[in-house]
């Protein structure tokens, strides 16, 4: 019993030993820009090893507001996400339902769209979409340009897919025996039985849209409209660059992700199970 | 852009001219950091003389203007503010490909005679065939920063450094006297810098002049190319990438920067504290009687089709880059060189800068700027930038016997790229 | 699975309005463009140049060479590190698992911008945090953006940074899902841990494993953002230039749309076929 327990013991210590030094090799950067973005540049560019943060946080963040409106970008930013993602989350549970659920006519060039768009690469469409938002339709500088053309999202609707068509089939031909109809069933059966793949979606969509960097940056050039990761990407390569200040944007670009994903990690891990595993 | 436009534009201005025209406008501008705050710098002297233009100037990054412009010209000019800062060796992409995105600045006001302010080898790339499409703002008259105490410590005289031999020399010395600090730094990283100034400084370039042959093999570059390694090996120039550079200015890890002379708002503002430790020299050349004289970078200013002000955006651009007024109030502020030939009698440019530990660093700078001998981005500049430095990559690495052969390979690549044939 | 193409497609309805208002035309014009010499105006029609360059140009052989070294070292590099990863943060003697699990899954949020920007005053030559952590342990500090090969392993190890958490949580959950009794009969019939792993967990892993190898295969051959923000833009002199980037350089800073159209093509088609190679395989071994 005595050597059970002792080796049960050296194991858990092996264990932790091994994932410890991976975990801090992982949090590493993470810490160097929290503490990059409480120092002064002089500070970030000495000799020393700087491993602790200082206290220049708030000033960093106040040259950081000077040389644009930080805040206001980050409203933009939660305003859009936050839209984005509620929508996105219903076109995409729709689309994975009928796919899961259905047969029809032309079910194979949906599938085909879905996955042939997975593959292709954005920054070839982007042109010619910019071209067509613009200037057929005259969006640009609108909520609209910013949050409906990214709605498109195949990985979405290949996760809803996996995670209806994983529900066992009886539970929805008893409600059809019934006379349900079949939007009844979606909404009122199907979808709170995927409430952890949806928000396990909710937080990749919600990311994709938060740090969306292209798109918003071409379609959105009205001053006061910047999203933060465009209000961001101007401060770099500037010519008189306040190192401090684009970290302390860094941070509060990352830290409310990193907040939201502390609660909600549950949710996603078990919504990730759903959506991979068969 | 024909005789329709012609006509508007002159009776819009006889409008604005009359006594009805007391209307406020308000223009746009899309510019990035030390240009946008340059350009900033002028509004107060011009809403004076215009009190009625009200002037916004946006603040986006380098990179994000020419993203956007790009985008917004391929959709028809949509989403154009009325004035956009255009870099002169990307100007051709732009009038190339999308000739009808920028209005014709000579239907304007922009008469031969204000042509005539500026030098020749800033227009060049900015005028094809009779059509203005952006007028030159700054230059980029090359020059060498150097740290006073560092060179003085290692008694090198800066005035005695003529050639790149002679800097590779004085390099050496001043190393071995000031330990962790390199004589210069390159970009061999992400940019071509060195070899665009020291090849310009030579009268080569990617292409000639007249933009229809590749020139980038030639006796001229191969000299260049082969004198960089020659540093480069010596181990006085270390790879930097821009913002390396910034740092090492002000941590002193550096002896010497060469770069255009806008870099002096960036040493200055940079590295405020120290004040009185840089001073500057003319660019080297490859021989003692060589020009001592070459160009790297600087901008214009175009004013879009769809600007529904253009005689408004055209009188802010004129007072910003015609007037000494505008011009030097950039150059007070920022260090931005005027390419505005008057702007250089100007009697600021013949003040002692305290930062510079009195030195007239204007006049030094300025009067190289007859001897610059133009040199054209065309509109395959991108290209032959991304094939030379890989080039010049691997030839670092010694994967070619030797300079002439490297550039050869670069001139066959940059015909395959753009269909241009190499001259003799 | 019932026949229902009325309610079918209703369901289908807002999702395929937005594809075919916002996307079908770009897609479709895209293609068309690559037929097109795009260096002129107008237009024209010129169906071999962009493709016979391509098939000649060093510029992309260089793209496809990095991209495909990247595919083969850090794929699988990253496959097994999260493979491990969630190993271990499956075991039962784990204590905090929670915060474990958030470290290597982290990085996933951090934005583009802000996560190059840190990179790289990591890795700054002189003044990175890693040189000077190098220094005291008394080796050479390597210039990582001035040497090729290691600015290549500087962008892979960033990509696996940030990439290795996510397949890990994906893994795990596939851990979780094979029975308790399967290991319970093992230790039983005295098949050591180590072994368990090999001939139990692996080949019940196998399909989420190649789920994340054909996610990480499309995203490594579009791979941009690393390359584009920390190395430079590719450098030094393109050593690191990704087929991503190749792609943006050439549509974006060239300009020259038909030929950024004919390497956006030549991507989609190189990951459909390494993916499908991939499923394939791990069909036939079983």
């Amino acid at each position: 019993m005595r050597s059970k327990s002792r080796s049960l013991l050296m194991r858990r210590v092996a264990l932790h030993a091994a994932l410890t030094p991976l975990a801090i090799i992982w949090l590493f950067p993470l810490w160097m820009m929290f503490v990059f973005s409480t120092m002064s540049d002089y500070g970030i560019f000495s000799p020393d090893i700087v491993l602790w943060p200082s206290t220049g946080f708030i000033e960093n963040f106040q040259n950081l507001q000077a040389d644009t409106d930080f805040l206001r970008a980050m409203f933009i930013s939660i305003t859009v996400a936050v839209i984005y993602t509620i929508l996105s989350v219903m076109l995409t549970s729709m689309a994975g339902w009928a796919l899961a659920r259905y047969h029809f006519k032309g079910r194979s060039v949906v599938i085909a769209i879905i996955l042939g768009t997975i593959t292709l690469p954005f920054a070839v469409v982007v042109i010619p979409q910019f071209i067509m938002v613009a200037r057929e339709f005259k969006l640009a500088n609108t909520w609209v340009a910013l949050i409906v053309p990214p709605l498109f999202n195949s990985l979405g609707v290949l996760f809803m897919r996996q995670a209806f068509s994983m529900m066992p089939t009886e539970l929805f031909d008893a409600a059809r025996v019934e006379g349900v109809k079949e939007w009844r069933i979606f909404l009122h059966i199907a979808l709170p039985l995927a409430r952890p793949t949806m928000a396990a979606l909710s937080i990749i969509l919600f990311l994709a849209s938060w740090n969306n960097y292209l798109w918003p940056l071409l379609i959105n050039s009205k001053p006061g409209m910047m999203t933060a990761p465009v209000a961001l990407g101007t401060l770099i390569g500037l010519t008189k660059v306040s190192w401090g200040g684009i970290m302390a944007g860094a941070v509060l670009l990352t830290a409310p992700i990193l907040f939201v994903f502390i609660f909600l990690q549950r949710h996603f891990i078990s919504g990730i199970t759903a959506g991979a595993v068969k | 852009m024909g005789y329709r436009f012609l006509g508007a534009t002159v009776s819009l201005v006889l409008l604005a001219t009359g006594p009805a025209a007391a209307q406020s406008t308000e223009i746009t501008i899309w510019s990035w950091n030390v240009a946008a705050s340059a350009l900033k710098s002028t509004l107060e002297g011009f809403n004076k003389k215009y009190p009625d233009i009200k002037v916004a100037v946006q603040d986006l990054g380098n990179d994000q203007v020419f993203d956007k412009s790009l985008a917004a010209c391929a959709a028809g000019g949509d989403g154009l503010p009325d004035i956009v800062t255009i870099e002169n060796f990307e100007a051709e992409l732009f009038w190339n490909r999308f000739p009808d995105c920028f209005t014709d600045l000579t239907a304007l006001g922009y008469t031969p005679k204000q042509q005539a302010l500026f030098p020749e080898f800033k227009r060049t790339e900015l005028e094809i065939d009779g059509t203005a499409y952006a007028m030159p703002w700054d230059s980029g008259p090359v020059a060498v920063f150097y740290r006073r105490d560092f060179y003085e410590k290692a008694g090198v005289d800066p005035t005695t450094i003529k050639t790149w031999d002679d800097f590779l020399a004085a390099g050496k010395k001043v190393m071995e006297v000031n330990p962790g600090t390199v004589m210069a730094q390159a970009d061999f990283n992400g940019d071509s810098e060195w070899f665009r100034m020291l090849s310009n400084e030579q009268g080569c370039g990617y292409f000639s002049t007249d933009g229809q042959s590749i020139t980038i093999n030639q006796p001229a570059c191969v000299a260049t190319l082969d004198k960089i390694k020659q540093m480069k090996d010596a181990g006085i120039i270390t790879a930097a990438i821009w913002d390396e550079k910034i740092q090492a200015n002000t941590a002193g890890r550096t002896a010497s920067q060469v770069f255009g002379a806008w870099y002096e708002g960036t040493i200055r503002s940079g590295s405020p504290d120290l004040a009185g430790k840089w001073g500057v020299y003319p660019m080297p050349s490859l021989t003692a009687d060589g020009p001592r004289a070459a160009n790297l970078g600087g901008s214009s200013l175009a004013i879009s089709e769809v600007s529904e002000n253009k005689e408004a955006a055209f009188k802010f651009v004129e007072y910003a880059l015609t007037t000494n007024e505008g011009q030097v109030s950039m150059l007070k502020s920022f260090g931005l060189v005027p390419s505005l030939l008057s702007a250089i009698e100007d009697p600021f440019v013949k003040e002692k800068q305290a930062y510079w530990g009195d030195q007239a660093v204007w006049t030094d700078i300025l009067s190289t700027l007859p001897k610059i001998k133009p040199a054209r981005g065309t509109a395959f500049q991108a290209d032959a930038d991304g094939v030379y430095k890989a080039v010049q990559a691997k030839y670092f690495a010694n994967g070619y016997p030797d300079a002439k052969t490297a550039l050869d390979d670069a001139a066959k690549q940059i015909e395959t790229a753009t269909g241009l044939p190499i001259a003799e | 699975m019932r026949v229902h193409n009325r309610i079918a497609y209703a369901f289908l309805a807002p999702y395929l309005l937005i594809f075919a208002t916002f996307w079908l035309w770009p897609i479709i014009s895209s293609f068309l463009i690559s037929f097109q010499n795009t260096r002129v105006n107008p237009w024209r029609f010129a169906p071999s140049m962009n493709w016979g360059r391509l098939v000649s140009d060093p510029a992309f052989y260089n793209a496809l060479y990095n991209t495909l070294i990247i595919l083969v070292i850090q794929v699988p590099v990253m496959i097994a590190l999260a493979t491990v990863m969630a190993v271990l943060l499956n075991s039962p003697l784990l204590k905090a698992r929670p915060l474990y699990r958030f470290a290597f899954f982290a990085p996933v949020v951090v934005g583009e911008v802000a996560y190059a920007a840190v990179f790289r005053l990591m890795f700054s030559a002189d003044f990175g945090i890693i040189n000077k952590i190098i220094g005291t342990v008394g080796f050479a500090p390597v210039s990582w953006f001035d040497n090729g090969t290691a600015a290549m392993a500087l962008v892979i190890m960033a990509v696996t940074w940030r990439w290795a958490g996510y397949n890990a949580i994906i893994i795990l959950a596939g851990l979780q899902s094979i029975p308790g009794d399967v290991y319970e009969a093992a230790t039983l019939d005295r098949v050591g841990k180590v072994q368990q792993f090999f001939h139990i967990t692996l080949p019940l892993l196998k399909p989420i494993i190649l789920f994340c190898i054909v996610l990480s295969v499309i995203g490594t051959m579009q791979l941009f953002a690393e390359p584009f923000l920390i190395t430079n833009r590719g450098g030094p002199g393109g050593a690191t230039e990704t087929l991503g980037l190749l792609l943006y350089r050439q549509g974006f800073t060239s300009l020259n749309f038909g030929y950024a159209s004919a390497i956006a093509y030549t991507i989609a088609g190189l990951a459909v076929a390494i993916s499908l190679l991939n499923l394939f395989f791990g069909r036939e071994a079983k």
